[in-house]
């Protein structure tokens, strides 16, 4: 277990002054009667800093947090409302180690670090890295707590974090219970730098690992290309699902380089967005050199996001030529279907009537004059008639 | 000097017949029901919502099934031939215009208004020239011709989404007007066919064109009764069964299976029952009650189906349901438009079909919005299943009082004997169409 040795080395001021607030905090409930014995009742103490740092809602994921036996730290009140507008949010992920057995086989871990030496496991791939995706869209106080199990001991795992590839030395806690072991990392996400990667290592060589993918919210754009004709106009739309950016643009790309549009603002295109949540933009007068792909950037406080729209444009003569050629075969069949009609009347040639031919050259006749002979059929019997 | 009127050939040039109707089914009722896959396109191009969109093939239908007389009449005065060969161009028109449409107005006029007044010219004259040109086959005929719109819509849905993948709906639209122009080949193979019992002179009005003078028949008015009950719940299957699917439990490919169960059953039933009723072991009308009242007990059973346990479950009952829904459904269609020769002559078919499908078309515009009027109230479809069930059952109810429909005490025509067509069960007049006055007589039905 780490105990936590007071503020070490040159940290953003931030960081640490929020930790004082959290340990004031954990403090004044120590004092309410918690006892640190009995590792976690997570949820009052939980509620009682969510209450103190957010009036937005903020998400628990059954997170248990205590606090490893500090040294008494100056309570500053001040502190603890420097992040009081940012909303708090906790995440979670736990991560079981089994002992291995002796006809156990398989993606069992050993983590008995005692006498027994591992055998016939294959870390790496027992090692399945557990991430989550956590999409953070304003400014706000994150919380990650990863959680392991074993049966071995714990008091000898070695805990880590780290940021990408960069180790972090502060602002983690550390404790045990029972079989569970609890590292909790904070951190007050307010820019773009804070996003990335969180893992947290447990074990001598770091076999076990859990990750959280820290991201600003994705933004659909279209997966199909939109096909559309020379002349026409076409609205682009990109939207986010449940997310409010501050501000979007388009840009068009010109060979591999991103060209932004509407810049100069003029009546071929023309963004507008009804919701906040979507962006759309309005070409008109479309030309070929109008194909390609769109990308739409989403900007947040916490970074930039983007989607992309395909569009193609077509000219008439595409659909024309196909077009034209089913209509020339329809008018082929009916002729064909008319000559070898007269054909086979001509040949039949019942009566000396001139009526059947111009039946057949007519197409505007009455069913009741009408002849009918196509050859030899069973005819109905005409006693059938009254 | 008027030729010798020869009768229905059973054959022959009747094949190529029912092959132009099969044509005439799927380039109408297939190409409709398959396009709603390019209704995303119009909303997103145009902006609006699904439902604005989906009023395109809802105008479309009515237009169609509301102007059949018109289409009737007009080939009554010329022959169904050209009135088939003009609708097929009409039609083209109708989805080439709506290839350039600016808003959704035009595509409401173009594919609506047009394109369904083109259908309308098509669909009552190519389904009446199959019912003359056939006696002893003619159900299955005609079965034969109706499961154009089936297999049209099997082959048509995916090469449409490839159209509009590569051509986008512009384009698509474009080359569907070509594709329908095939409407008009299919007419001029129509042959026109002298049959007794046709009238001498054409009609001498439009009115009388029509053929409103056939309500005057007893007969027909109960079998239109009858008709626009069962079109009110008829309908509501190809609407909302997959939805009922959904919402008793199914997942995506469950409720696939049911719709396609319901398909299956229709379409084989067509062809089953139109060579069984073409036997002559039952008469017509009453082979009609039956199946109407199979059709509602059909429905009822799929409305009545309990909860599929969890999603993965193949959902045996509503399955089973839906097959025996399909299979009534798929006997009862050829039949409605096959008792026609029976009641009013062969000479009428073609006012009949028209005068039919228009009755057809109110029940189908009341019955779809009834039923997710009803889901909403009550939250399931159960309701709505029920109700459109007791419609049809009803409607069936109301068909016992046609001729020939109750056994009778007679003793039955021996199999074989030509099926009655010359509306021998009601005296047919010997001239012209109109003929006021005729005596009603032998509407027994009872022993």
């Amino acid at each position: 277990m780490r105990a936590l040795q007071g503020l070490r080395g040159p940290r953003a001021p931030a960081l640490p002054l929020f930790l004082l607030c959290f340990l004031a905090a954990v403090r004044r409930s120590l004092e309410d009667g918690l006892s640190t014995a009995a590792p976690f009742t997570s949820l009052p103490v939980q509620e009682e800093i969510t209450t103190k740092y957010s009036n937005l809602s903020s998400e628990s994921h059954n997170i248990s947090v205590t606090a490893a036996p500090y040294t008494s730290l100056p309570v500053q009140e001040e502190m603890m409302t420097k992040y009081s507008n940012l909303s708090l949010e906790s995440h979670n992920i736990s991560m079981t180690a089994m002992p291995m057995k002796e006809n156990n086989k398989g993606n069992q871990i050993c983590v008995d670090r005692g006498i027994m030496l591992q055998r016939n496991v294959t870390l790496e791939q027992s090692n399945m890295p557990v991430e989550k995706n956590i999409t953070l869209e304003r400014p706000s106080n994150v919380e990650l707590t990863c959680q392991f199990t074993t049966s071995g001991d714990l008091n000898s795992v070695n805990v880590t974090w780290k940021k990408g590839d960069k180790l972090l030395e502060d602002n983690y806690l550390v404790n045990a219970t029972g079989s569970i072991l609890y590292t909790q990392y904070r951190v007050a996400v307010i820019g773009s730098k804070q996003m990335g990667s969180y893992s947290c290592f447990f074990g001598e060589k770091k076999q076990h690992r859990g990750t959280f993918n820290l991201k600003v919210p994705e933004i659909n754009g279209k997966n199909k290309p939109l096909i559309t004709y020379v002349g026409d106009s076409v609205v682009l739309m990109c939207k986010c699902q449940d997310c409010l950016p501050l501000n979007w643009t388009w840009y068009g790309v010109n060979g591999s380089v991103q060209v932004p549009i509407g810049v100069p603002v003029n009546d071929k295109y023309v963004i507008s967005g009804k919701h906040a949540n979507e962006t759309r933009l309005k070409i008109t007068q479309l030309s070929e050199d109008d194909q390609g792909t769109y990308w739409c950037h989403a900007i947040f406080e916490l970074g930039e996001s983007e989607g992309h729209v395909e569009l193609v444009v077509l000219s008439y003569l595409v659909p024309l030529k196909a077009f034209c050629a089913i209509v020339a075969e329809v008018v082929l069949l009916v002729t064909a279907i008319l000559l070898f009609e007269m054909y086979t009347q001509k040949k039949k040639k019942p009566s000396g009537d001139g009526k059947e031919f111009e039946q057949g050259e007519q197409m505007k006749l009455d069913d009741s004059n009408g002849i009918e002979n196509s050859g030899p059929r069973h005819r109905k019997n005409e006693s059938v008639g009254q | 000097m008027t030729p010798k009127p020869t009768g229905p050939l059973d054959g022959g040039w009747g094949w190529v017949v029912v092959a132009a109707g099969f044509a005439v089914n799927g380039l109408s009722y297939g190409v409709l029901r398959s396009l709603g896959l390019a209704f995303p396109d119009f909303a997103e191009y145009f902006d609006r919502n699904a439902q604005e969109t989906a009023w395109v093939s809802a105008l479309a239908l009515a237009v169609q099934q509301a102007a059949s007389p018109v289409g009737s009449a007009l080939s009554t005065r010329w022959g169904a031939r050209p009135v088939v060969m003009v609708g097929g161009v009409l039609t083209s028109l109708g989805f080439v215009f709506s290839a350039f449409a600016h808003s959704l107005l035009h595509l409401y006029l173009g594919l609506g208004v047009l394109a369904g007044s083109g259908w309308a010219l098509v669909f009552a004259p190519a389904l009446g020239t199959v019912s003359r040109y056939f006696s002893r086959r003619r159900v299955l005929a005609v079965g034969l011709a109706l499961t154009g719109n089936g297999a049209s819509s099997l082959l048509l849905a995916p090469a449409l989404q490839l159209l509009l993948d590569n051509f986008g709906w512009r384009g698509a639209l474009l080359l569907l007007g070509a594709v329908t122009l095939h409407l008009t080949p299919c007419g001029a193979l129509l042959r026109p066919l002298a049959l007794p019992g046709d009238p001498l002179a054409p009609p001498r009005s439009p009115l009388a064109a029509l053929g409103l003078g056939l309500f005057r028949r007893r007969a027909f008015l109960v079998l239109t009764l009858g008709t626009a009950l069962v079109g009110v719940g008829y309908f509501i299957p190809y609407v909302h069964l997959a939805p009922h699917a959904l919402d008793r439990g199914l997942g995506g490919y469950g409720a696939a299976l049911v719709v396609a169960a319901a398909a299956m059953g229709d379409i084989g039933a067509r062809l089953l029952c139109g060579w069984l009723a073409d036997q002559g072991w039952v008469p017509l009308p009453r082979l009609l009650t039956i199946f109407g009242a199979l059709t509602g007990l059909g429905l009822l059973a799929v409305g009545l189906v309990p909860v599929v346990g969890n999603e993965d479950g193949w959902g045996g009952p509503l399955l089973a349901a839906a097959g025996a829904y399909g299979l009534s459904a798929g006997s009862y269609a050829p039949l409605v438009f096959c008792v026609l020769p029976e009641l009013v002559g062969i000479g009428n078919v073609v006012q009949a079909t028209g005068l039919v499908m228009l009755l057809l078309s109110l029940g189908g515009l009341l019955g779809p919005p009834l039923s997710g009027f009803l889901r909403d109230e009550t939250g399931d479809f159960t309701a709505s299943f029920l109700t459109c069930g007791s419609f049809v059952l009803s409607g069936s109810f109301i068909y016992l009082g046609l001729p020939k429909s109750l056994p009778s005490c007679r003793p039955a025509s021996r199999p074989g004997t030509p099926p009655p067509e010359m509306g021998e069960l009601l005296p047919v007049p010997q001239v012209a169409l109109l003929s006021p006055g005729h005596p009603h007589s032998t509407l027994d039905t009872t022993c």
